[in-house]
């Protein structure tokens, strides 16, 4: 039984990676008091290759970035893109957009 | 003579204070902001300011650009119509600012920017001022999802004008509290209502080592404001009502001035 519930709990992992339609990034930005100043983050994003989608959550400082199927962004490319945009990248996390 | 030439020197002085903001900065003060990376700031303003009989309208169009996410370049070309008839271009001015220390929070960023704008004597004497002036400031501000606060204070070197006048130096204080009542999500028009406190004083001119008795003085202003914004494009707008006026001698005081400003981030 238990190899029956490891064998799903790897397939759906491998079923997940295998057919994610991309990888959604949440970006926890510090310093976003106003939406005219959060632009800044908009366009540096719309500009990285893969981006596909930006969203703004002001009040939770989150900055939701979606990428396209095979493309990765990393850590410190987000982390520099958004001190280049004036403001503070506290933490990220990254799933795959199923 | 002297008395004209005064007025001439204050109304030139009205215009050099006026410009280089940046949205959610200030209307009349000096606020913290830089742009982005790379970013471009085209802006377009228009003030009116008016004492006694002399009334003046300037236009302007500047473009800003990123060196950094802390360091902002600034060009101004100012268009002039003055009542007393010169018309056109008047000194081209440039500025920087430098954003040296920042603290950013959930929602909120406090700053503070060192600012330096100089304007060189570009145009003709009846449309600039026929002097080389230059200005140093400082900006503070804390800014939250409900409200804002800026302060700065600003020095500005006067130069020597046409006809050996020694222009008095100046310094200019700004308090300046702001509130967004609505808080708005990106992509939604968003509102923030000013006041402004705005003090300005300034030394007394001198004519071949003469002061002049027509100069300088004390000025305060309360300035109710607003910026709107929606996405990468903004409005400005403001009026400054003079409340304390001590100027030398027979100046005339401020009525008012006035200001809208267009900008677009790109």
């Amino acid at each position: 039984m238990k190899k029956i519930l490891l064998l799903i709990i790897i397939s759906l992992l491998w079923s997940t990676t295998l057919f994610a339609a991309g990888t959604q990034y949440d970006l926890r930005v510090d310093g976003l008091a106003c939406p005219f100043c959060a632009y800044g983050i908009e366009k540096k994003l719309t500009k990285t290759e893969g981006v596909d989608s930006i969203a703004f959550d002001l009040e939770k400082g989150l900055v939701i970035v979606k990428v396209k199927e095979g493309m990765t962004l990393s850590e410190a490319q987000l982390k520099l893109l958004v001190e280049d945009s004036g403001f503070t990248m506290r933490s990220m996390t990254e799933k795959p957009i199923i | 003579m002297k008395f004209i030439q005064s007025r001439l020197i204050t109304t030139v002085c009205l215009i050099f204070v006026s410009g280089v903001v940046l949205a959610h900065d200030p209307v009349f003060g000096l606020g913290p902001h830089t742009l982005f990376k790379d970013g471009i700031e085209t802006h377009v303003g228009f003030d009116q300011s008016k004492a006694g009989d002399n009334k003046v309208m300037e236009s302007s169009l500047e473009m800003a650009y990123g060196l950094t996410g802390n360091w902002t370049a600034r060009v101004e070309i100012p268009y002039v119509d003055r009542d007393a008839g010169a018309t056109g271009i008047s000194d081209i001015r440039i500025a920087t600012k430098y954003r040296f220390w920042r603290r950013d929070g959930l929602g909120l960023q406090e700053s503070s920017t060192a600012f330096f704008k100089i304007k060189p004597d570009t145009a003709s004497n009846d449309r600039g001022n026929s002097a080389a002036d230059f200005i140093l400031g400082v900006a503070y501000g804390y800014e939250s999802r409900k409200w804002y606060r800026w302060a700065s204070v600003r020095y500005r070197f006067n130069g020597e004008a046409l006809g050996n006048v020694d222009r008095g130096d100046k310094y200019l204080i700004d308090l300046v509290s702001g509130i967004r009542f609505k808080p708005s999500a990106y992509n939604e028009p968003d509102w923030v209502w000013m006041l402004e406190l705005n003090g300005e004083k300034t030394k007394e001119s001198q004519l071949n080592a003469t002061t002049l008795a027509n100069s300088g003085g004390t000025e305060w202003f309360l300035s109710p404001g607003l910026m709107w914004t929606l996405r990468n494009f903004a409005i400005k707008t403001g009026v400054q009502f003079s409340v304390v006026s001590n100027l030398n001698g027979t100046q005339d005081e401020s009525d008012y001035r006035a200001k809208l400003e267009f900008e677009w981030h790109l």
